[in-house]
């Protein structure tokens, strides 16, 4: 509670937290959807925003509010597959090939350097079009994690290098600390606002390649995601329509998710620095 | 007086070397060349020697702790643990040795910024180096005695809810040396542990290792090149000069009768009262430690170099009991072989 305390006194967190507190409650609210989000006509199309109809409706006769919240909790989901799983990857590959060096580094910075060095957006695009008959919300985050851990494993890797040499290593082994405890309570506390802020980065890649592989129509477009509530906005020319109702809802909601997810980990990593912490709530 | 205690810590031709490969061409450092130490209980032994002698390396090699490129070429480590006989570490599993670290032979680092984990309040350092070695049932006990150990040893009682950066330099060094203590070391051996720190501090700083040494009655062994801090608390003093020990004896007698140019030249160095003549320093720099040169190593700084002294390693020769020097112009005709 203390911790949540600190956390407060910063307006960046205050603002991230009620956002993504809104998006989560527009999430949870998918459950109560008076509508089956692969069903077309249930409502009159083209309806503007009103009573009756918060967002509007689109061309396939769908209620665009309750589309959303099915959109962002499917976006919500594939993001935090791609963003953990990667993050277990980044950082098993990062803390082993730094700690360890010698042959067992080159051999990870080998398989990390050549996908690094691969265009991901082409391979993605390859690989979408292989699993399409299976192309599920799952498929599609551990698709995202097995291409996006590389940059983040370099990064703790190198993180870890400087720890190795920092003289408290040598006073921790010295005084007999064995390696997976000084990995694990003395490195990891180092790298955990790195190991954030690449999280909330990663997740917030995921939604932004979710949306372009949708866009190009390489998902499941029954599947209602921030992407494919553009994909068919797009498809059926509303920006020409004037139905700005329809595309701003996917555009606004991620624009603000992704405001709010850079702006919780500024503030998270800068608390998780006891340094910074001391000199902004002075605790 | 040394005849009676016994050795607790001894090493044999101690040769530990940096071998680094660099696109196909082999490095040889040779930070440690040929040391022989032996260190008896209840003493301060103080390694004296300018920076790049290979000091830290010793260090680093009498904690058995050799990560390449840092390799143990040749030679032995002896530690005489629980008083019975001696046991050569270099031996031993790195599970074994991981447990003697701290209880056995602790590490007082230089008490700098980073000799703590910065991110990490003192309680959870304590908390983990402590629990490297202890079941958690009698964690609380010493977390108790760690409470004491702070109150005894004069430091403020909030320390351990502080991070070493709120700490002052004779704080965090006085922190790491509590912490060194903790568990109640036979050996404690200190990386320049007054370096950084001012005068006055470091006489608090001395003053606690020494009443540490007194009640415990165990092992100091302090690398410092601060020769200042070396007469104030070390029993026997060991100068070492290109990875050799060149000259090792009790304090009285380095600093009454260095026989050692180099000795000499330290001790000379040194600003003393009254004395207002102009001090002297040993001409020249310190030899690549990957280039030694041919013969005594310090003959190319050596205002009294021979013909001998360029082309053969001088052994020891002993001049006086406990005394100990390897210069050829010392002890004429009495030289062992040296290896």
């Amino acid at each position: 509670m203390k911790i949540l305390g600190d956390l407060f006194r910063d307006y960046r967190f205050i603002f991230s937290f009620i956002v993504l507190l809104v998006i989560l409650i527009l999430a949870i609210l998918s459950i109560f959807s008076p509508y089956d989000p692969t069903l077309w006509n249930v409502v009159p199309r083209d309806m503007r925003p009103s009573a009756e109809y918060w967002l509007g409706t689109d061309s396939n006769g769908q209620d665009i509010f309750w589309q959303a919240t099915f959109a962002i909790r499917n976006s919500l989901i594939i993001s935090l597959i791609a963003g953990l799983v990667s993050r277990v990857i980044a950082i098993l590959v990062g803390m082993v090939a730094g700690y360890v060096g010698g042959a067992t580094d080159r051999i990870l910075m080998f398989i990390s350097d050549s996908l690094l060095v691969i265009p991901l957006f082409l391979v993605f695009v390859m690989l979408a079009m292989l699993v399409r008959e299976h192309m599920n919300l799952v498929v599609l985050g551990l698709m995202l994690s097995l291409l996006t851990w590389p940059w983040d494993a370099r990064l703790i890797r190198s993180m870890i290098l400087s720890l190795r040499e920092r003289e408290f290593t040598k006073t921790a082994i010295l005084s007999g600390t064995g390696t997976v405890r000084l990995v694990l309570n003395e490195y990891m506390p180092f790298t955990m606002p790195l190991i954030f802020s690449t999280l909330i980065n990663n997740i917030g890649f995921a939604i932004g390649l979710e949306i372009t592989l949708a866009i190009i129509g390489l998902v499941d477009l029954m599947t209602p995601t921030l992407g494919t509530m553009l994909n068919w906005a797009l498809f059926y020319q509303s920006t020409f329509l004037g139905r700005w109702w329809w595309v701003l809802t996917p555009v606004v909601l991620s624009l603000f998710l992704f405001i709010a997810l850079y702006w919780q980990s500024v503030s998270i990593s800068e608390y998780l620095d006891p340094r910074t912490r001391i000199q902004r709530v002075g605790a | 007086m040394t005849g009676k205690k016994q050795p607790i810590l001894r090493t044999e031709q101690l040769k530990a070397f940096y071998i680094l490969e660099v696109q196909g061409t082999q490095k040889i450092v040779k930070a440690v060349n040929d040391v022989d130490l032996t260190i008896y209980e209840n003493e301060i032994y103080g390694i004296a020697g300018e920076s790049g002698c290979g000091k830290s390396t010793l260090l680093k090699a009498l904690f058995n702790d050799f990560v390449p490129p840092l390799r143990l070429v040749s030679g032995k480590l002896y530690y005489r643990i629980n008083w019975e006989k001696e046991i050569d570490v270099t031996r031993m599993s790195p599970e074994e040795m991981r447990q003697l670290r701290m209880e056995y032979i602790s590490y007082i680092p230089q008490g700098s910024m980073s000799a703590l984990n910065p991110v990490l309040k003192l309680k959870e350092t304590y908390k983990d180096f402590i629990g490297s070695h202890l079941g958690s049932q009698s964690r609380e006990e010493i977390f108790e005695l760690a409470y004491k150990q702070i109150l005894a040893l004069g430091l403020p009682k909030n320390i351990l809810d502080l991070y070493p950066h709120q700490l002052s330099g004779g704080m965090r060094q006085r922190v790491t040396i509590a912490l060194a203590s903790l568990l109640k070391p036979r050996i404690m051996i200190g990386d320049e542990p007054t370096t950084a720190l001012d005068v006055v501090v470091q006489r608090g700083v001395i003053q606690m290792l020494r009443t540490i040494q007194e009640n415990f009655k165990n092992t100091i062994i302090l690398v410092t090149h601060d020769m200042g801090v070396h007469a104030n608390i070390a029993d026997r003093i060991g100068i070492m000069y290109a990875g050799k020990i060149v000259e090792e004896g009790t304090t009285e007698q380095i600093f009454g009768n260095p026989l050692h140019p180099y000795t000499q030249f330290l001790i000379n160095s040194l600003p003393k009262f009254g004395d207002k003549n102009v001090r002297h320093s040993v001409p020249g720099s310190p030899p690549s430690l990957a280039d030694l040169p041919t013969g005594c190593p310090f003959h190319p700084r050596c205002p009294h170099a021979l013909e001998i002294c360029t082309q053969q390693m001088p052994g020891f020769s002993y001049p006086d009991e406990n005394h100990k020097v390897a210069c050829w112009l010392i002890g004429e005709g009495k030289h062992e072989q040296s290896a």
